[in-house]
């Protein structure tokens, strides 16, 4: 079952069109990254799906009915631009947004306190939310969209402005609400984050789709062309006809290998001549993928 | 409706919560209470206690002018009576005024002939005591008045009768209210309702500013649509300028309740509204409230902060002020075309309806009509305050001009 899914979605603002007939599926229970530089079209995508704004054309589908906002509750929203009221108290404030989610407040006060416990910030229960650092800002704003147990969690950057520890803990929270079986949806510009994370992905560029499916199907689509190795000795195997351009740092290389051509040989001649310590082929990276497609015209 | 009530329960639990509303809420009425303290020790003083001679050859005259100088209605004063004086009596006087022993002293000079009015000089210490003369020149009227009466042959008690003030009453065919508590009522409600939407009007575009600083919007409008959120602001903000309200006119009776009291008791004040008169007033004035608190939001929609909100300011106050200039020709027909038409414009609605009801007696269907247009005319305002809210915040970083307004009315 789609979850989310959008058909040829389009939409223009004054200046600018922000997507361009964009169509995806989301299933249920997956992890799905949305991948694109800084002003791609993510948030207006996300945007549409959650009915802030309506699409030009096309159709928003969500859990597998025609949108609809009374299906809002079972949605879960991280905004990129965090806001919570200031002079509020940290509590007040989660009962509030749980209420407006639709929980009662004594479910709401009882969740708030649970998840506080969970994202380490027990101590921020009953201060204002202007006396928090960031980073706990961020956490209050995480649980906001948390506390109703959506079904989707749709997180648009969640990990932007974290430390390495909180956006560790943010990580793996979601990965636990993925086992779980909630479908999770984040966007970010950080692609090498994301990698190890989503099961499908769906990489945009100026509104326009580039990629979209599992990632491993994607990657798999894309040679492994690429080898990282450390050796001692006489690097001139880096001149092996299979090698399309090597760069050598000190006994460090990066190897890029021709179209088709196998890495064996190289190794083979490598191996005659030098003492190797590592050998390894690479698979692709997203960002290598991105620039490959979109020919390098990433203007972040 | 539940997204509308959280909103609006939020907005006002935060707003009545905070010190500014404590204090502001408690010194309003301290300074009232203060002022009538004031007032009334200024009050006591204004009771000329002077101490002044009267100078008289007609000693009858003299004598009935101390009685009424230190027993009568304003005055307490003491009064010495030096009857007939002579060219000494003036240097003594002059020497007791320059050792501060009198306030003053009053010379009657008679008429040179039987009949005519005798002619009055008053020498104060000081010529800025205008009013220990005023009470004199008073007195001396009723005292000359009265002589003058009685001298005529009428009796002492059909004199005071006949000085009682005069008092009209105006009564209308088929109505109870009379016209002075009709306008009383009307002025009540234009400036409880100017100073309110001064006062709080302001304050719920304030409270859509800060949504947008503060960027909560997002959250929100992820769950609720924007017009549930201007809705809720609107009541949640404008139920804390009631509450205020409620607290200093609860405060202002209580503090004048006797003095109001006694005043209707002793038939000076004459209010008499009837129940459907004051169900009318608390129905208008919160219509209008709301409908001006909605305009407000709007404003607080257009723009991004406070200094471009107050170049918006007078487009709050105008419709209402614009009302002033039609009461001449409602009050003079109130159920004429005129009257009935502006009644039915949704900004005039609340006051000139009103007057119509207090004056006459409007069709049913003319009132439920101008209330249903209100109704109509808050929704359609707060639908285009948050469509503009919406794509403003959502798209744009600027104030947008009409054009823009427009064109964003048609996204959805």
């Amino acid at each position: 079952m789609a979850i989310v899914e959008l058909q040829k979605v389009r939409k223009a603002y004054d200046t600018k069109v922000a997507v361009v007939d964009l169509s995806f599926r989301i299933e249920q229970g997956s992890m799905f990254g949305l991948l694109g530089p800084n002003g791609s079209g993510k948030t207006s995508s996300i945007r549409m799906m959650i009915g802030m704004t309506v699409p030009d054309s096309g159709s928003v589908r969500l859990f597998d009915q025609p949108f609809d906002r009374k299906n809002l509750h079972r949605v879960g929203y991280l905004p990129e631009e965090r806001g919570l009221y200031k002079k509020m108290k940290v509590i007040d404030q989660l009962i509030f947004l749980g209420e407006l989610h639709g929980l009662d407040a004594v479910t709401a006060s009882k969740r708030a306190h649970a998840w506080c416990e969970r994202m380490e910030i027990t101590e921020a229960i009953p201060k204002k939310t202007e006396e928090l650092s960031k980073g706990m800002q961020q956490k209050i704003q995480f649980i906001a969209a948390l506390m109703h147990e959506p079904e989707l969690i749709i997180m648009d950057e969640p990990f932007s402005g974290l430390d390495p520890v909180n956006a560790t803990l943010l990580q793996d929270t979601l990965i636990d609400l993925h086992k779980q079986g909630r479908t999770v949806l984040f966007s970010t510009h950080r692609m090498d984050q994301v990698e190890k994370m989503c099961d499908t992905i769906c990489l945009i560029h100026r509104g326009n789709l580039v990629l979209s499916g599992p990632m491993q199907e994607i990657k798999s689509r894309y040679p492994k062309n690429r080898v990282q190795m450390v050796f001692e000795g006489d690097a001139s195997f880096l001149n092996n006809p299979n090698v399309e351009s090597a760069k050598n740092y000190n006994g460090m290389a990066e190897i890029k290998l021709r179209e088709g051509a196998d890495a064996q040989p190289v190794l083979a001649e490598a191996v005659a001549k030098a003492r190797i310590s590592r050998f390894e082929v690479m698979e692709p990276t997203l960002e290598e993928i991105f620039i490959e497609t979109v020919g390098g015209r990433v203007d972040a | 409706m539940r997204n509308v009530w959280l909103i609006a329960k939020r907005e006002y639990l935060e707003r009545v919560r905070t010190k500014a509303f404590l204090i502001s809420t408690l010194m309003i009425p301290l300074l009232m209470g203060g002022g009538i303290v004031g007032s009334i020790l200024a009050g006591s003083k204004s009771k000329p206690s002077s101490h002044i001679t009267v100078v008289s050859p007609d000693q009858q005259l003299a004598l009935d002018l101390q009685k009424e100088l230190e027993h009568g209605k304003e005055s307490r004063m003491t009064v010495d009576v030096v009857s007939p004086g002579n060219s000494s009596t003036r240097t003594t006087l002059d020497g007791m005024l320059a050792d501060k022993q009198l306030d003053g002293y009053l010379w009657i000079t008679p008429g040179a002939k039987t009949g005519e009015r005798p002619s009055f000089s008053y020498t104060p210490r000081s010529t800025a005591d205008i009013s220990t003369k005023e009470t004199i020149t008073s007195s001396l009227h009723t005292v000359l008045m009265r002589e003058r009466l009685s001298h005529d042959g009428i009796v002492a008690g059909e004199v005071s009768a006949l000085m009682e003030p005069v008092k009209v009453d105006t009564t209308q065919a088929g109505k109870s209210a009379d016209t002075v508590s009709s306008f009383v009522a009307i002025y009540v409600l234009f400036f409880l309702m100017y100073m309110v939407i001064l006062l709080y009007g302001m304050n719920v575009a304030r409270s859509i500013i800060e949504e947008k600083t503060s960027r909560v919007f997002e959250v929100l409008l992820a769950t609720i649509r924007p017009e549930e959120m201007m809705a809720g602001k609107v009541i949640g903000v404008g139920s804390v300028g009631l509450t205020q309200v409620a607290v200093w006119l609860l405060t202002a009776v209580l503090l004048t309740s006797s003095s109001l009291i006694g005043a209707v008791a002793g038939g000076n004040v004459h209010v008499s509204l009837s129940p459907m008169q004051i169900i009318f007033f608390v129905v208008y004035f919160l219509l209008g409230y709301l409908l001006y608190s909605s305009i407000a939001a709007a404003l607080g929609a257009m723009v991004n902060s406070e200094q471009e909100l107050q170049q918006l300011n007078m487009f709050l106050v105008m419709p209402l002020a614009g009302c002033m200039f039609a009461l001449a020709p409602v009050i003079s027909n109130p159920s004429g075309t005129v009257a009935r038409v502006i009644s039915l414009i949704p900004f005039c609605t609340p006051l000139i309806m009103y007057l119509r009801i207090s004056l006459a007696t409007p069709p049913m269907w003319e009132i439920a009509l101008s209330i249903v247009l209100m109704l109509v005319t808050i929704y359609a305002i707060l639908w285009v305050a948050s469509r503009i809210y919406r794509v403003g915040i959502l798209m744009y970083g600027k104030r947008p001009n009409l054009p823009e307004i427009m064109r964003w009315l048609k996204y959805s």
